[in-house]
């Protein structure tokens, strides 16, 4: 009888009693290492617009001007958090979870190269392409209309009647070209490559 | 405010009932949902309880990017939901279509088109941390003194 009032006294406790009624978890906290929505890391965006190009989700991620600069701005509802922007970014404007620390680690990156490719049977010579393309602009900004100009620097120029793609590693994969072809002879493919420094050196 | 409706109040945020729909998606969010009633989750423990009839739920969890085939059968669902009641929109799906929202597809999001939404959980699939939390935090502010706003 008495060591039954023993453990009566010594384990019919409020608190246990109050806990096992109660008993409940605060709802899981996301980890800090997880792949959440993509922000700004608050490095300078040069507008090179990669991450548009690698985001697999329609809508899913802008780059605005705003006061302070080109920013990216990553639309919930519609962004899958895949991180591709974050991987393809080459300035790392944009940060999540421990992407950004992995990609740095095992020196990996995305990167983007860019293939021009013209019909030479639909290519009227027109030279709405190379009078469009904004990095002739930069180059050559007397360039006259039908796109003949005489500078060796050019991405594209028209030469004897046909598109002729000068220097391909300018292009910046905007496809301007493509756009202002009135016959859809230029084709822009892009194409996206994961790339490690530790192989190419092999 | 009244003893009954301060003891309405207190239940209504303790006991919560939740019915899911999925309106044509990837089987993702069902999934994230689902993962909520396991162990490592475990929503009973906040008085949520899921329920597969609409009759006896007063949260909807709507899944997907509504598909052709649920027109008006949708709207049923909701219709059969006893005041008062919300729909949750679960995912990107519901929002915008997400991935299935391109060119020549039959979908027709976002959801809210057709029934009234109250909160929705983006992600591509949402943790089944951020569905509590939407559920959790919002069951007890729509709900608290139902029948004095009705009035």
């Amino acid at each position: 009888m008495k060591s039954v009032l023993y453990y009566i006294k010594e384990f019919a406790r409020r608190e246990w009693f109050s806990k096992f009624f109660t008993a409940r978890t605060a709802p899981l906290e996301s980890p800090p290492y997880f792949r959440d929505f993509p922000v700004l890391s608050g490095k300078t965006c040069t507008h090179s617009l990669f991450c548009m190009m690698a985001c697999p989700a329609p809508g899913a991620i802008d780059v605005l001007r705003t006061p302070q600069g080109w920013q990216p701005r990553i639309h919930k509802g519609h962004c899958i958090r895949c991180g591709l922007c974050v991987e393809a970014c080459p300035n790392g404007v944009l940060t999540s979870g421990r992407i950004l620390d992995s990609t740095g680690r095992d020196g990996t990156a995305l990167s983007f190269s860019f293939k021009i490719r013209v019909d030479p049977e639909l290519c009227m010579g027109c030279g709405n392409c190379a009078v469009a393309c904004p990095v002739n602009k930069v180059i050559d900004t007397q360039m006259s209309h039908g796109g003949r100009a005489s500078n060796e620097g050019l991405l594209l120029r028209v030469n004897e009647g046909k598109c002729l793609v000068v220097h391909e590693e300018k292009c910046t994969g905007c496809k301007t070209c493509e756009h202002h072809c009135p016959n859809e002879a230029i084709t822009v493919a892009r194409l996206l490559e994961a790339v490690q420094a530790g192989e190419e050196m092999q | 405010m009244t003893l009954l409706q301060s003891i309405k109040n207190y239940v209504r945020s303790k006991s919560i009932h939740v019915s899911y729909v999925d309106v044509g998606s990837c089987n993702g969010c069902d999934i994230e949902v689902l993962a909520c009633l396991a162990p490592r989750y475990d929503i009973e423990q906040y008085g949520i309880y899921v329920h597969n009839n609409p009759r006896e739920a007063d949260i909807l969890l709507v899944i997907g990017a509504y598909t052709p085939g649920w027109e008006e059968k949708l709207e049923m669902v909701w219709n059969k939901i006893p005041e008062p009641k919300v729909a949750i929109a679960i995912g990107n799906c519901p929002i915008s279509g997400c991935l299935f929202n391109r060119p020549h597809t039959y979908i027709d999001p976002p959801v809210s088109k057709h029934i009234p939404i109250a909160a929705s959980v983006p992600g591509c699939p949402p943790r089944p941390t951020e569905i509590l939390n939407a559920v959790l935090s919002l069951a007890p502010v729509v709900f608290k003194d139902y029948e004095v706003k009705k009035r």
